[in-house]
């Protein structure tokens, strides 16, 4: 599916989860196969992940969802299963021009779930549901 | 999602031509889009859902911006058992806008600490008239339409995961969308946008081309199956197919009949292309 990453990435994400949980750092090699599966949004994720940028947010229904703070200070909803993030990036080079598989918000999730550098917090349900419908990112 | 349509083939399939030996199936993540007009689109998915419900036992969440006034004929006139208690378990809701739409199935996650079924498919009918709005530019459009189908697909993973703890049926997800020019004769060629962003997330497409004889527009629509997500078995000792066609005929009292096309005819190049025109 479209909307998922290719096994080559996945694959990727994997050895920097193995590697980064034994020596607490990325080689160089891996940023640079990062940086080519990627591509330039490789090192603004990075730096979202050096800022500690993105939450795990849940709720007692068992909803899980990433909320990345921006660096102009928005926060950016990005679901667990599905590509999807409200940037402008995301819709120009990956929806409209489909250069990118992932915008800097979904990849600095997926580097974080990774490497184990989540921010951890609980909403209620209700609170998920403004969250997951985008109401959240509006009425802060 | 694709063996419910084929369920809803055979069940208003001609006696003549039904094909028992063909099974349609799909990944079990996939989703399907049904691309026609908004007539069709709408009685084929009313027939899905009440033969989900009342053939399958599943409980539906149908989402559409028009209340629904009357059953489909053919489900009238048919022998399918229409028991009060199968209706029972399609919902139909009616967001009137986009920030409805999303907060009603954004909210889908807060039915699991009930004790009732949770839904095992969800249907947007329409989906086009949450996404167009007078002056959204075309970005901004391609981003609510991928926001609609990729919160779908989140809200039916998660209730997959819940429903499998519970032995109910995974959770789908079926979405029909009028392309913009359809029934208005615009540049066949022109790439749909939406249509574009749509197939992303959903991997089982449905095409209903309107069939044209003569210049003249019958009631009879080729549909199309196909999609990286679909798979038919009966044909070619079961190896993928990469499409599948039927021909749906409106009856002159409203009702739905299909007939399995085994190959392409003549007549199937005399259609009202109601897509983007990728395909000839």
């Amino acid at each position: 599916m479209a909307s998922c990453l290719p096994a080559v990435a996945e694959q990727l994400l994997k050895d920097l989860q193995k590697t980064y949980s034994e020596k607490s750092q990325i080689p160089d090699e891996l940023l640079i196969a990062l940086r080519f599966i990627f591509g330039s949004c490789t090192l603004q994720a990075l730096d979202l992940v050096d800022q500690r940028a993105v939450t795990c947010v849940s709720s007692p229904s068992g909803r899980v969802v990433f909320q990345v703070l921006g660096g102009s200070g928005r926060l950016y909803t990005c679901y667990t299963s599905c590509h999807y993030c409200p940037c402008p990036a995301f819709s120009f080079s990956v929806l409209r021009r489909n250069e990118s598989l992932v915008c800097k918000h979904i990849l600095a999730a997926y580097l974080c779930q990774a490497m184990g550098l989540c921010q951890q917090e609980q909403v209620p349900d209700q609170q998920m549901t403004l969250i997951l419908s985008g109401r959240a990112e509006l009425d802060p | 999602m694709v063996d419910i349509l084929s369920v809803v083939f055979r069940r208003f399939g001609s006696q003549v031509h039904a094909s028992g030996d063909m099974k349609l199936s799909s990944q079990p993540e996939s989703s399907t889009l049904v691309v026609g007009d908004e007539n069709i689109n709408r009685s084929l998915l009313l027939l899905t859902a009440i033969t989900a419900a009342s053939e399958m036992g599943y409980k539906v969440l149908f989402f559409t911006p028009n209340q629904i006034q009357s059953l489909p004929v053919t489900v009238q006139d048919s022998s399918v058992s229409l028991k009060p208690d199968s209706l029972k378990k399609i919902r139909f809701v009616y967001p009137k806008t986009l920030e409805e739409l999303l907060e009603d199935v954004a909210s889908l996650h807060e039915l699991v600490p009930e004790s009732a079924p949770l839904p095992s498919l969800l249907i947007v009918d329409g989906v086009e008239r949450y996404v167009r709005v007078l002056d959204r530019p075309q970005q901004d459009s391609q981003s609510t339409a991928a926001h609609i189908v990729a919160l779908l697909h989140d809200t039916a993973a998660f209730l997959k995961a819940r429903s499998e703890k519970s032995q109910q049926p995974p959770c789908r997800v079926i979405v029909s969308y009028q392309p913009e020019r359809e029934g208005r004769g615009g540049d066949v060629f022109a790439p749909d946008s939406i249509l574009l962003v749509l197939e992303r997330y959903l991997q089982v497409r449905c095409n209903l081309h309107k069939v044209i004889n003569s210049g003249e527009a019958q009631n009879e629509w080729l549909l199309h199956l196909s999609g990286p997500g679909l798979q038919v078995d009966g044909y070619g000792n079961g190896e993928k197919c990469l499409g599948l066609q039927w021909r749906v005929v409106m009856q002159p009292n409203g009702a739905l009949e299909f007939r399995p096309e085994s190959a392409p005819k003549e007549e199937t190049l005399q259609v009202q292309h109601s897509d983007c025109g990728n395909e000839t």
